[in-house]
């Protein structure tokens, strides 16, 4: 009798146990088939070349263009510098703003503007406005800044002066998300924390190091790892300013030639590609986890 | 109503973490029962386990004599007030109210009745059809109040229901809670860290600590026969004052020789303190049980360190030999800090502990 | 009082700072969404003939006509200028055929409009007098029209983007609000790593996903599907929507479940009396965020689509293929941006909350 009811509530602890497996299942299933299934399948096919024979020799391709590691390190200085300083503005303007203010609904309404956005709009957006003769040297000349002979080239600069073009252009698309995700996570820890900071004699500084940025941890690591990923995944902005091949990044060297170059050889590189991209994007999040040392907190919390 | 029986409860979170290791406790009928213990004994793990929010690891749940153990909270007729009042603010105080009754699939206009009717009698008749978000802490209070009465349990759960409220409507609220206690006549449980709350409140008093009972008793019996010395100084305020002795036996004497005074004890009425000849026992003093003599009758005189007046009483601190000691002097005696003052103490009302187990040596002629 | 005075003043100094940089920064996200806005309302001629180019597009144009031996000749006023320059065919005569083909070439690069039997009264006035100048309201939304009408598909397209951005919502809030829920009312083993991983999905390039996904489509008869689509654009929002919930979750205190479960309903009763409508604001903008993010997505879209390309691939299609017609390609875009800027502004006052903040 008493075995039997002890086992009847095994049972109901064990079903209880469950719900949370149940309920996470279905990600599970769909991630599966919508996601590692494809991935794999990607991964196995940048293996083979045309004729179904397992090789190297698209990575061989890929590794002897130099454009691939011309597209590496103009990807790498891309996320870089857009992430760091991003992320700098962000935080900074997330501080500043976290308070009620007059109008902050207002003002997050329009900082929400860029990340609504499409991507083609924001390309349509610059390419017209950057252009020789564009709104920004219109603007400019007509409130007489400039004139004729002295409006600026900003899209015909060099290299240099184009990957900053393009860091500046993803800030403004950017700056605003980062600090939403930011201002949500300031407005979590609460004024009182910062207060008892205060009261205890801490200076601002103090309190932003000790108490502020460390309970903003991961908040800031959810941000950082999707800006990261989709910041190494940058492309759209640079083709609809430059068309392809002028600034090569990586994404935009998939997609060139998955789509532009039409032959299945070209598709197996792009293939390829962004396997390596997918290792690069992985690499980099995983290296941020390292060195902020989110992995530690995780383990201990598991512990 | 309902008699509750908990039979070897416990409780387990992980490998080492117990909510609760060991419970058991028997409840009669009409009967309002206050658990206390300090935060982290177990008390909400206990109401959770009752409640059936909780699973339990092990024991059994008995409500009427009926196992529950493993019924599902919806079917076990009780009800529940939550610290946090846990009221739905997107239902009208009303809504919240009828919650319970609708799904009960009760006749409309019954409900209404029944809405009012304990609405009225937690005073927020006028309230029924503002939100939550629209009402005080207090009134939050009493709305949850409202709900977890309307249902007309079996058994009526209270876990902290008044730690929000401030110091003022708490002590207002004990009372409402009380009155409403002698008119439904629920059989209640009620959880509690504030002694003075279980003490002013319960019919039985269940002392936790760590997970388990330390004490079952009413008021007076944990107040005047503390069963150890945990529950000696976490009832009363100011609580008990210890002094660690050596009892010596020999003429016919008790002597309890502390290092700042000696004791005397007539052995009649102390004959249990025999066996503890030439060990160290604890005596616990309620503060009101030191009093003050003149010097040729005190046991030891010490001079005030601070005096605390209370208004109807004043608490009196003396530093003797780097402890602590409080007692309590009327609001007359004319204390001042620096003077020297003779005390002794009322010994009838003495509390002796074992001072390696804590628990307490129990006299033949305790005072009742 | 000296210290009472500076204090005030430092006070108002510091609100008004805080202030300045507020609008500086409103400021520079919205000029440059002010000039897609207003190129879009721009006729070719104000685009591509004045210098510097005019910042808001004018709700009118200016026209003359002349006559000289060779025959009329047609003038727009150029505000750059500050004179009028000759527009059109440099010649033309009253007969119906050029006053046919003048009358289109008036609309379709200074979107205006204007009847052949018009054009002829003011070529009757030249003849009489010497010159006629006359005035014609802009057209503001020909661009509109035209994008409209030139882009094959265009209406189709939009169709075919709303069926996907409602099929993703779907599938993503289902799915991931599930799992939102599972993190946030329970503990259970991998339960951080899991949650960190999902993220991880994104870092597979979507066009990169697409490319095998074509493979799977088809053989399941959804390639250029809405449907295939907005299952790829899922693995995207699936985990941007468990985190949302997650968050949106773990606002509501769980107790709220309880007391519902203790007065007389099941788990799932009190989910659906209780945490449901309570979660409904957060969730509404978890939807609205994963219909930005279908309706904006592009590349995967052209990679999965042929003949039933979504809004955004025949914009990226005409920006990418034509240069020039920047007036068509912005109103294009504008049109592609206009209900993602509305479901911001719906979704603006959840957002934070979304986020594990509270309401602004
Ligand atoms: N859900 C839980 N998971 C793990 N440990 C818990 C949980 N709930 C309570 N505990 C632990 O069980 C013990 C008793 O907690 P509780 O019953 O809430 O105490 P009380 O209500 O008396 O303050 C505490 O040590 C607490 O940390
Ligand atoms: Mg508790």
């Amino acid at each position: 009798m008493t075995i039997t009811k002890s086992q009847l509530s095994l049972s109901r602890e064990t079903r209880k146990k469950m719900v949370p497996y149940l309920l996470i299942a279905p990600v599970v299933i769909y991630y599966s088939m919508f996601w590692l299934f494809p991935v794999i399948n990607a991964v196995s096919e940048s293996f083979k070349n045309v004729d179904g024979v397992w090789t190297f020799s698209n990575y061989i391709h890929i590794f002897k263009d130099p454009v691939f590691y011309t597209a590496l390190s103009n990807t790498a200085f891309l996320v870089i510098f857009s992430v760091t300083i991003e992320f700098l503005l962000a935080f900074g303007l997330a501080l500043l703003i976290n308070k009620k203010f007059k109008g902050s609904s207002i003002f997050l309404f329009l900082a929400m503007i860029p990340m609504a956005l499409p991507a083609v709009a924001v390309g349509a957006m610059w390419s017209s406005g950057l252009a020789t003769r564009g709104w920004l040297n219109s603007f400019l000349m007509t409130f007489g800044f400039i004139d004729d002979a002295s409006k600026f080239l900003f899209l015909a600069g060099g290299k240099m002066s184009t990957l900053w073009l393009i860091i500046i252009i993803d800030a403004w698309t950017v700056i605003p998300f980062v600090m939403i995700i930011l201002l949500a996570g300031l407005q979590g820890i609460g004024e009182d924390v910062r207060e008892a900071g205060a009261i205890f004699g801490g200076t601002k500084f103090q309190i932003l190091r000790k108490i502020t940025i460390p309970m903003l941890k991961p908040t800031i690591t959810t941000a950082m790892i999707l800006r990261i990923i989709s910041a190494i995944q940058i492309w759209l902005i640079i083709v609809m300013l430059f068309g392809f091949n002028r600034l090569p990044v990586l994404l935009e060297q998939v997609v060139l030639n998955y789509d532009q170059l039409g032959a299945e050889y070209f598709e197996r590189i792009g293939l390829a590609l962004s396997v390596l991209v997918a290792i690069i994007v992985s690499a980099a999040a995983i290296l941020y986890l390292k060195v902020s040392g989110s992995f530690e907190k995780e383990e201990k919390e598991n512990g | 109503m309902a008699t509750l029986e908990l039979v070897d409860l416990a409780k387990r979170f992980s490998k080492k973490v117990w909510g609760v290791k060991k419970m058991d406790l028997e409840v009669n009928e009409k009967e309002f029962i206050v658990l206390l213990g300090p935060s982290g004994c177990g008390k909400t793990t206990t109401m959770r386990m009752i409640a059936g929010l909780e699973e339990v690891t092990r024991g059994t749940i008995l409500l009427d004599g009926n196992d529950i153990t493993d019924i599902p909270s919806r079917n076990r007729g009780i009800s529940m007030v939550f610290q946090n009042y846990a009221i739905w603010p997107h239902m009208s105080v009303y809504e919240n109210i009828a919650f319970s009754l609708k799904l009960k699939k009760m006749p409309a206009a019954e409900i209404k009745q029944r809405v009012q009717e304990t609405a009225d009698m937690v005073k927020i008749g006028e309230l029924l059809k503002r939100l939550p978000g629209q009402l005080s802490g207090g009134q939050q209070q009493r709305v949850a109040l409202a709900r977890a009465l309307a249902v007309r349990p079996r058994l009526f759960l209270m876990d902290e229901p008044l730690s929000n409220l401030d110091a003022k409507l708490r002590v207002i609220m004990r009372t409402e809670l009380k009155a409403i206690h002698q008119k439904t006549e629920a059989t209640s449980i009620f959880v509690t860290h504030d002694q003075s709350e279980a003490m002013s409140m319960a019919d039985r008093i269940v002392i936790m600590k760590d997970g388990v009972i330390v004490q079952i008793g009413t008021p007076d019996d944990v107040y005047f026969r503390s069963a150890n010395m945990f529950v000696a100084g976490f009832i009363g305020t100011p609580p008990s004052n210890f002094f660690t002795v050596k009892c010596i036996y020999n003429n016919d004497k008790i002597a309890l020789e502390h290092s700042q005074f000696t004791l005397d004890l007539d052995p009649k009425g102390f004959e249990e303190l025999k066996e503890y000849n030439g060990k160290e026992i604890v005596i616990g003093a309620r503060p009101e049980d030191l009093l003050v003599v003149p010097d040729s009758e005190a046991v030891f005189t010490e001079e005030i360190l601070v005096v605390e007046p209370q208004g109807s009483h004043q608490v009196v601190a003396l530093n003797l030999s780097e402890t602590i000691v409080k007692m309590i002097v009327s609001a007359e005696a004319k204390v001042k800090p620096g003077d020297n003052i003779g005390l002794n103490f009322n010994r009838k009302r003495l509390h002796f502990f074992n001072k390696e187990t804590e628990d307490r040596i129990h006299l033949k002629n305790e005072v009742e | 009082m000296a210290n009472v005075l500076k204090r005030q003043i430092r006070r108002s100094a510091k609100k008004t700072s805080l202030y300045i940089i507020l609008v500086g920064i409103a400021c520079i996200i919205i000029f440059p969404v002010f000039f897609l806005f207003s190129f879009s309302f721009m006729s070719d001629y104000e685009t591509y003939s004045e210098w510097p180019k005019p910042l808001v597009p004018s709700f009118k144009a200016h026209f003359m006509i002349d006559k000289d031996v060779e025959g009329y000749h047609l003038f727009i006023f150029n505000k750059s200028e500050d004179d009028f320059m000759p527009f059109g065919p440099l010649v033309f005569t009253n007969n119906e055929k050029d006053v046919d083909n003048l009358r289109k070439f008036i609309k379709l690069q200074s979107n205006c409009k204007i009847s052949s039997q018009q054009i002829v009264e003011y070529l009757e006035v030249v003849d009489s007098d010497s010159r006629v100048e006359f005035t014609i309201r802009k057209d503001l939304l020909a661009n509109y029209i035209l994008f409209f009408q030139v882009v094959n598909g265009a209406p189709k397209a939009v169709l075919n983007s709303l069926m996907v951005a409602g099929a993703t919502i779907l599938i993503s809030l289902t799915i991931g609000g599930m799992g939102g829920y599972a993190f946030a009312r329970y503990f259970f083993k991998g339960k951080n790593i899991l949650k960190l991983s999902v993220l991880f999905v994104r870092m597979f390039p979507a066009v990169s996903l697409a490319i095998p996904m074509v493979i799977i489509l088809a053989k399941m008869g959804l390639y250029d599907q809405p449907l295939g689509l907005s299952l790829v654009y899922s693995v995207g929002q699936i985990s941007m929507s468990i985190w949302i919930t997650a968050s949106v979750f773990m606002s509501i205190p769980v107790s709220l479940e309880e007391a519902a479960m203790i007065f007389g309903t099941t788990k799932v009763g009190a989910f659906w009396h209780i945490t449901l409508p309570l979660a409904l604001p957060g969730l509404a903008a978890c939807a609205m965020y994963s219909f930005i993010g279908s309706w904006n997505e592009v590349i995967a879209a052209v990679v999965l689509t042929q003949f039933n390309p979504t809004f955004p691939v025949i914009v990226y299609k005409a920006l990418v293929g034509s240069q020039g017609q920047i007036n068509l390609i912005t109103a294009g875009s504008v049109a592609q941006a206009v209900p993602a800027i509305i479901f911001t502004l719906i979704i603006r006052k959840y957002i934070i909350q979304m986020w594990g903040g509270v309401k602004v």
